[in-house]
């Protein structure tokens, strides 16, 4: 060729005119694998979008004699920005992962004792319909529980669930972006993006952008922080790969950012920085504001925080210049204080004081593009109410998510009612909950469990049945439309036949339906169901583009300002961006947010803090063994100065004690945190033997941490637990 | 058709990289990289004191050196260099012998215990050749490496290392490395 690189795009194009020709001859560990083989001669890329974490990264799998070989990213995504991380990559593991599920399984043993015997699908769905029908026959439909976690696929399960009739459907938000969500639908009416590419200050409270990976966030902040052409100041009891590229870190008092937040309101009011003709055309209750927040001065902040008075004088300065090209930013598991949902709020309302709404470099409400539905048979409303009583509790809740920890406290008492079944989809309660001992009660007194999964998470191996899903590269999904500034739609379609006799959700969900007499509301196919949502896309041919591309975005540069004339009605109750909020305040909490000190650890114990890093950020992630090779065993983080004290030795092992449970994990004993802080890393420590790398090496965070929740939101509060750090 | 002459070459912007690991697991998948070697890694360097810290990473992989000791010392030629700079090895002609391993200033290299030879970074050649960048620099979250040719001047490399500041890793060795890491 006479250039040296072709554009990709081009390249495509080149590719797909020459399908085929491109392929390489390669040894390697996949022949391992040669039942996976379809053909030796099949040679494709196959547009499809990433499973690996909620991003929903495009990319374009390239099968080599039949096996996928490699996952490139795609560019026509922009929100995924040309790029697949790590996880993204490994995706290919997945599939030729020896410790996946290969079959249906039903437990022989005892549960948990790993005694498993393999069966047909008939057998599974038969066993499974028959332990539903009989608590449905004796305590109600109410009577079973839903647990699942996003994805393509999970509406089916969802709908089975409902169709099922029962109102106690769990989705994880509680356990991670409930507050985050609520807190800008009680501002703003909704939950917005926040475009990082072109901003020009940012703030971020512990949102760790570059280990927790978010499209198109992560790229587009890096780009700007590292080019000069943003700053970004960044709190955070832990020195995370963030705050090593911020502009200026904060090693925060743990708990204590909304008193940050609420000094910078102070400073930006007091000092007549607001955008004044933004707050009066578009927001509510700036007077209300004003008055509440004259008692937050920086020089109190200072002492609830440990950031000094004129740092935070000079940073609400700087942000209130920059704006409307600054960012508080909101951030993603958002689970961390009981006061999560108050905190979120002060960081609406300083951004919308500043007047960054709907600008460039600001916050944009999210762009959307049409799809159609495919249209199934309505099944009634379930008559019960929710077990987690979530209307009392938490009537600003999403009801559809539900609440987690509320609805386990729930099922154990037994009020309001028995719950005696449990259907798992994609998500692993042992490790997401808190408190793993009380999961395992929860687990105890259920007559039935079943876990759809691609493999063996703790709560598959706690079950009844086990229903093996085909991983991504193996399905074809439902269209997705990926809301945002860049928004996109994203197609999976399958790349490889399943290897093991695995089966998609729908038809798992379409196996119990049958047997449990709902057919009827799951007489589709995928195929059909993808059909109808392609038909409303506006391009020419859709069907074709989206299996030929893998994903649609329209053309053309993200707008703004689209909300910003003063007959936009926000979806709040004032139809004004509501700063002091009646809705809160007649549901009973707070109007504005008010501050509270968090309790400090006790003389002898530290504050337990979590966090990810880029290649583990899902529970699974850490059995996938091109990622297990980055870090094999998680271990506790502690600042030298306690080391010491305690005669705590680097890379010896402690116990890591709480009042709940108690591990056992290596120290590293690091400068890279508070003193009054311990760090430790989510997703080691299985139970599942059939998670084979970490089966019990490392500790899994859920065994110490408490229950506690966010007041509004029932999000749950990971950051609540005190532990003592002791020689083993 | 006149071949032109071509150098190509990474250009690494550090301070981008967030320590993702997209890189080292992309090649693990394009190059068939086994469980527990690498040809490409990223290295850390941690300093400071609480609450005065820093952290540098710096993706690193051969360096495709001008005058690269690793193929001086090859008993049986197997390494060579390609005239665009990329260093190979030619697999039927190696012996296992590693002295290229001993040789090489950045242990870049390993022994495949699979098929008894020395592999190591090709640059991704087979991409190179077919008009697309090496795996690593395409999967990049934060497009740390720059990947072209030198003798280009409307590349973009070629733009950088006139107009940015930059360092090569052992220079003294007299290898010549061609990974070109920004200041």
């Amino acid at each position: 060729m006479g250039t040296t690189r072709m554009d990709r795009r081009l390249f495509l194009k080149a590719a797909g005119a020459t399908a085929g020709a491109v392929a390489t001859v390669q040894v390697g560990c996949l022949k391992y694998f040669k039942k996976g083989r379809s053909s030796a001669a099949d040679n494709r890329e196959v547009p499809t979008t990433c499973e690996l974490c909620p991003n929903k990264c495009s990319a374009i799998a390239v099968v080599e004699g039949g096996f996928v070989k490699k996952l490139n990213p795609n560019p026509e995504n922009p929100k995924s920005r040309d790029m697949l991380c790590a996880r993204g990559n490994a995706a290919i593991k997945q599939v030729y992962d020896p410790d996946r599920l290969k079959q249906p399984m039903i437990r022989v043993g005892a549960r948990g004792e790993g005694k498993w015997k393999p069966v047909s699908w008939d057998e599974a769905f038969d066993f499974a319909a028959k332990k539903l029908s009989e608590v449905k026959e004796k305590h109600g439909p109410e009577a079973s529980l839903w647990s699942s976690t996003e994805g393509f696929q999970e509406v089916f399960f969802k709908n089975l669930g409902l169709a099922f009739g029962s109102p106690n459907l769990v989705r994880h938000p509680t356990l991670c972006l409930a507050s985050v969500n609520l807190a800008y639908s009680a501002t703003f009416g909704t939950v917005p993006s926040f475009d990082l590419l072109n901003s020009k200050f940012v703030i971020m409270s512990g949102a760790n952008r570059f280990e927790s990976i978010i499209t198109p966030d992560t790229m587009d902040l890096i780009g700007s922080v590292m080019e000069r052409k943003a700053k970004l100041v960044y709190l955070d009891p832990r020195f995370t790969v963030t705050a090593a590229k911020a502009d200026e870190w904060y090693p925060i008092k743990p708990g204590t950012d909304l008193a940050f937040i609420l000094a910078m309101i102070h400073v930006i009011i007091k000092e007549n920085r607001h955008s004044k003709d933004f707050v009066t055309a578009y927001t509510t209750g700036f007077d209300q504001l004003t008055e509440h927040v004259k008692q937050y001065t920086p020089e109190w902040a200072e002492k609830e925080t440990e950031i000094p008075a004129a740092d935070i004088v000079r940073i609400a300065r700087e942000f209130s210049d920059a704006a409307p090209r600054a960012l508080y930013y909101a951030g993603r598991r958002s689970s961390w204080y009981q006061n999560d949902f108050q905190m979120r709020r002060a960081q609406a309302i300083l951004n919308a004081i500043v007047g960054n709404w709907d600008q460039l470099g600001g916050m944009v409400p999210n762009a959307k593009l049409p799809k159609g539905e495919f249209l199934f048979m309505p099944w009634d409303e379930p008559k019960a109410a929710r077990v987690d009583e979530i209307e009392k509790h938490f009537p600003l809740a999403a009801k559809g998510d539900g609440v987690y920890l509320k609805l386990r406290e729930n099922v154990l008492s037994g009020k309001p009612y028995p719950v005696k079944a449990w259907m798992v989809y994609k998500q692993d309660p042992m490790n997401a909950m808190p408190d793993q001992a009380k999961t395992l009660k929860m687990i105890e007194q259920m007559d039935f469990i079943g876990v759809i999964d691609i493999h063996m998470s703790d709560m598959a191996w706690y079950a009844d049945v086990v229903f093996p899903e085909s991983t991504y590269l193996e399905r074809t999904d439902p269209v997705e439309v990926m809301p945002g500034i860049w928004p996109a739609v994203v197609y999976r379609q399958q790349v490889v036949k399943p290897i093991h006799d695995t089966k998609p959700n729908l038809e798992i969900v379409q196996g119990l339906a049958k047997r449990l007499g709902l057919s009827d509301y799951f007489d589709y196919t995928i195929e059909q169901w993808v059909e109808a949502e392609f038909k409303e896309l506006p391009i020419p041919m859709a069907a074709d583009h989206m299996k030929k591309h893998g994903v649609w975005a329209a053309s053309g540069q993200p707008s703004f300002g689209k909300t910003l004339n003063p007959d936009h009605r926000f979806v709040t109750k004032t139809g004004k961006i509501e700063l002091f909020s009646e809705r809160l305040q007649e549901a009973g909490y707070d109007a504005l947010p008010v501050y509270s000190a968090p309790v400090p650890p006790p003389n002898d114990r530290f504050r337990l803090i979590l966090g990810r890093v880029g290649y583990f950020t899902h529970g699974n992630q850490s059995n996938n063994v091109w990622l297990n090779e980055f870090m094999k065993e998680n271990d506790l983080w502690i600042n030298p100065k306690p080391a010491e004290r305690l005669g705590i030795k680097d890379g010896a092992y402690v116990n890591v004690t709480s009042s709940v449970g108690s591990v056992k994990l290596k120290v590293r004993v690091t400068e890279e945190i508070r003193p009054d802080c311990v760090f430790m890393l989510h997703g080691f420590g299985k139970k599942s033997k059939m998670q084979s790398l970490v089966y019990n090496v490392g500790a899994s965070d859920a065994v110490i941490l408490e229950t506690a929740w966010d007041k509004v939101s029932g999000n749950a509060a990971f950051h609540e637990t005190f532990v003592k750090v002791a020689n083993a | 058709m006149a071949m032109k002459k071509r150098r190509y070459a990474l250009v690494i912007d550090s301070r981008k990289c967030i320590n993702c690991k997209a890189c080292v697991v992309a090649c693990k998948a394009e190059n068939d990289v086994p469980v527990g070697n690498f040809r490409n890694w990223i290295n850390e360097d941690r300093q400071g004191e609480y609450p005065k810290l820093r952290i540098d990473f710096e993706p690193e992989q051969c360096h495709h050196c001008e005058s690269p000791s690793c193929a001086r010392v090859c008993p049986t030629g197997a390494t060579w260099q390609r005239k665009d700079g990329i260093v190979l090895v030619n697999y039927d002609e190696c012996i296992g012998c590693r002295y290229c391993m001993i040789a090489c200033p950045y242990d870049a290299r390993y022994f495949h215990e699979e098929s008894g030879t020395v592999h190591k970074c090709t640059l991704c050649n087979h991409r190179v050749d077919r008009g697309d960048v090496p795996a690593c620099v395409e999967t990049c979250p934060s497009k740390v490496r720059i990947f072209g040719d030198l003798e280009d001047p409307a590349s973009r490399i070629h733009e950088l290392l006139a107009t940015r500041r930059y360092h090569v890793k052992e220079p003294q060795t007299g290898n010549g490395p061609q990974l070109y890491y920004l200041l």
